[in-house]
């Protein structure tokens, strides 16, 4: 097993926002870019900002991201990221949106809250659920937000760093156990 | 009896119940185990809330927790029908990380046996649609004949009959064995008269088309909201295929269709749609045997009897465009620190892989983008307002495999 060193460096200051940022600042929607992933542009959107952002991606005719390929939740070593891929169906346009809850701001037992894109996109109900699930990422707004690959009455979030496996049949160590 | 007792009992004010039924998780149809939760009213479906997690083997959590190599091993288990595709996912996202070029020779080895792969997985879905229409007797071993020369011919290629481990990163794992071309090229000849045969079956069958036409019904703009791709997309008319869109691998160098049904997208629309990508992937197989460098693996083994094999890069008949692997493996695999997303055609869509690697041994976070998990969310709002007997129609129409929902 590999050490698990932070993701990725500080943000760099000194890169220039990219075609969609510029496109956002039009708009008046500040968003700072990370380095691109492999070739990418890749921006890093407040939370607050997300839901106009995103808006704008989906029904702008010239910009037109309007498939949204995944959401997958990433528990980064000092933040919770809930990161968006987005494509287009009518041309080539690609970006990878990132919003990060720092782990500080989250209060004991809380969990991080990122605004829900059910909205805008359908698709993004199945995907929320998932990163909820997993992740352990609470999406306000979401319609029904319920765990969905994992039973309902499971505990934690497996894909949390720090989650422990609750004890079952197959690691109790408990010799009077009933399981 | 009084007349407002037989008023009450014939009106159409009579108020019926709506019914709860569960449908599955172990239903013989759902090619898996997908559990449906139904509010009926009557014969009708009025709501739908699909349960799914049956076969959640936690793929992400052991992607994170085994190495690049053993984790390859795994992979092909996400999709068992098309483990060809979920290999290349993750490869081309490890190699786009990792900055590592794929020979050639390897990229259309990869083509083709995907190519292979992907009629294998229609074939399946024909001969099991038949079965969840209704059609239990006969039609079934049609596809199934094709589909087992084909399996013979991966497992002969790779060692598995569905689990191949074949694509691997920075390449293919091995070289075809003696005779594997020209099997392959003689599959291809007769195939077309294979599909004109199941053609022959179903497309103007009667009953079929009492079962499917006006069936299940995905409008162009529900597809679009809720992600849909594949075949089910096409066959409600967007021409979103990645191979044509977004040319990878040697997609760019390859003549072919895509093929697109401008109808309304019911049941009977995604089988015309697939039927016809058989034949495209056909072609597709036909032109790869034709260019691919090097010529088949019984011409290269005699060119490099000069050269005794070799193995040097610089080598004209060991090196360069004619390897299949890149780099070497082995067990200490490791891909550089970075993040990146790739994404295939699968058979059923758009396959993605993202992955955020350290520079370790292991990945840092891994994530699959299925497209039977987008296309299966869809199903709730195709189903409504359908009788029972559709649900099976249309849910075996747009293709779904649960253990690549799950994962």
């Amino acid at each position: 097993m590999s050490e698990e060193k932070a993701t990725d460096k500080p943000a760099q200051e000194s890169l220039s926002a990219g075609p969609f940022g510029q496109f956002l600042l039009e708009h008046g929607i500040p968003s700072t870019r990370l380095a691109d992933s492999c070739g990418v542009e890749t921006i890093e959107l407040e939370e607050k900002h997300l839901e106009g952002a995103m808006k704008r991606f989906r029904n702008s005719a010239e910009v037109a991201l309007d498939l949204l390929i995944a959401v997958s939740g990433v528990d980064s070593p000092e933040t919770f990221d809930s990161v968006y891929h987005l494509w287009s169906y009518s041309n080539s346009n690609e970006l990878v949106v990132k919003v990060r809850v720092p782990k500080s701001s989250v209060a004991a037992g809380q969990l991080p809250t990122v605004t829900s894109l059910t909205p805008f996109w359908s698709a993004a109900n199945w995907h929320e659920r998932e990163s909820y699930d997993l992740v352990g990422i609470r999406y306000v707004g979401h319609p029904y937000l319920r765990r969905i690959l994992n039973p309902w009455d499971w505990e934690g979030h497996p894909l949390r760093r720090d989650y422990k496996q609750v004890v079952d049949a197959l690691n109790d160590k408990n010799p009077h156990s009933f399981r | 009896m009084a007349p407002e007792k037989i008023e009450a009992l014939t009106s159409t004010r009579l108020k019926t119940d709506e019914m709860i039924i569960n449908m599955g998780p172990q239903h013989p149809a759902t090619h898996g185990v997908l559990r449906l939760l139904l509010t009926l009213d009557g014969e009708f479906v009025k709501h739908v809330e699909p349960v799914v997690g049956h076969l959640h083997r936690a793929q992400e959590w052991q992607g994170q927790n085994r190495t690049w190599f053993q984790y390859q091993a795994l992979i092909d288990r996400v999709d068992y029908l098309s483990g060809m595709f979920t290999s290349w996912a993750m490869a081309r996202a490890a190699e786009k990380v990792d900055g590592c070029q794929v020979p050639l020779r390897g990229e259309y080895m990869r083509v083709i046996v995907s190519e292979m792969n992907r009629i294998t997985s229609h074939l399946l879905w024909l001969g099991t649609y038949g079965i969840d229409l209704g059609a239990m007797f006969g039609f079934p071993f049609y596809p199934f004949r094709e589909r087992e020369k084909l399996l013979d011919l991966l497992e002969a290629i790779s060692g598995q009959r569905m689990m191949f481990n074949y694509i691997r990163i920075g390449g293919v794992q091995s070289e075809a064995p003696p005779g594997w071309f020209a099997k392959v090229s003689e599959f291809v000849k007769e195939f077309p008269d294979r599909v004109d045969e199941y053609e022959a079956i179903l497309t103007n069958n009667p009953i079929f088309i009492k079962r499917t036409k006006g069936v299940g019904i995905l409008k162009k703009q529900l597809a679009l909201d809720y992600g849909v791709t594949g075949p089910s997309l096409r066959a409600s008319g967007v021409p979103l295929d990645l191979r044509k869109t977004k040319p990878y691998s040697v997609y760019d160098r390859l003549k072919f269709e895509v093929p697109i049904h401008e109808g309304d997208g019911d049941t009977f629309d995604r089988y015309v749609l697939r039927v016809k990508e058989m034949r495209e992937s056909n072609e597709i197989l036909r032109q790869c045997l034709e260019q691919i460098p090097g010529g088949t693996a019984d011409e290269l083994r005699e060119r490099r009897k000069a050269c005794n094999s070799c193995g040097k890069a610089d080598c004209s008949n060991c090196g360069g465009d004619l390897m299949i692997m890149a780099k070497k493996q082995n067990a200490g695999l490791r891909i550089k620190a970075g993040e990146g997303f790739d994404a295939i055609e699968s058979p059923r869509g758009i396959l993605g892989c993202y992955i955020i690697s350290t520079g370790g041994d292991t990945a840092y976070r891994f994530k699959w983008r299925n497209p039977s998990f987008c296309n299966l969310a869809a199903l709730p709002d195709l189903l409504i307002d359908h009788p029972i007997a559709d649900i099976m129609a249309i849910f075996g129409s747009i293709d779904v495999i649960l253990p690549d929902v799950d994962r």
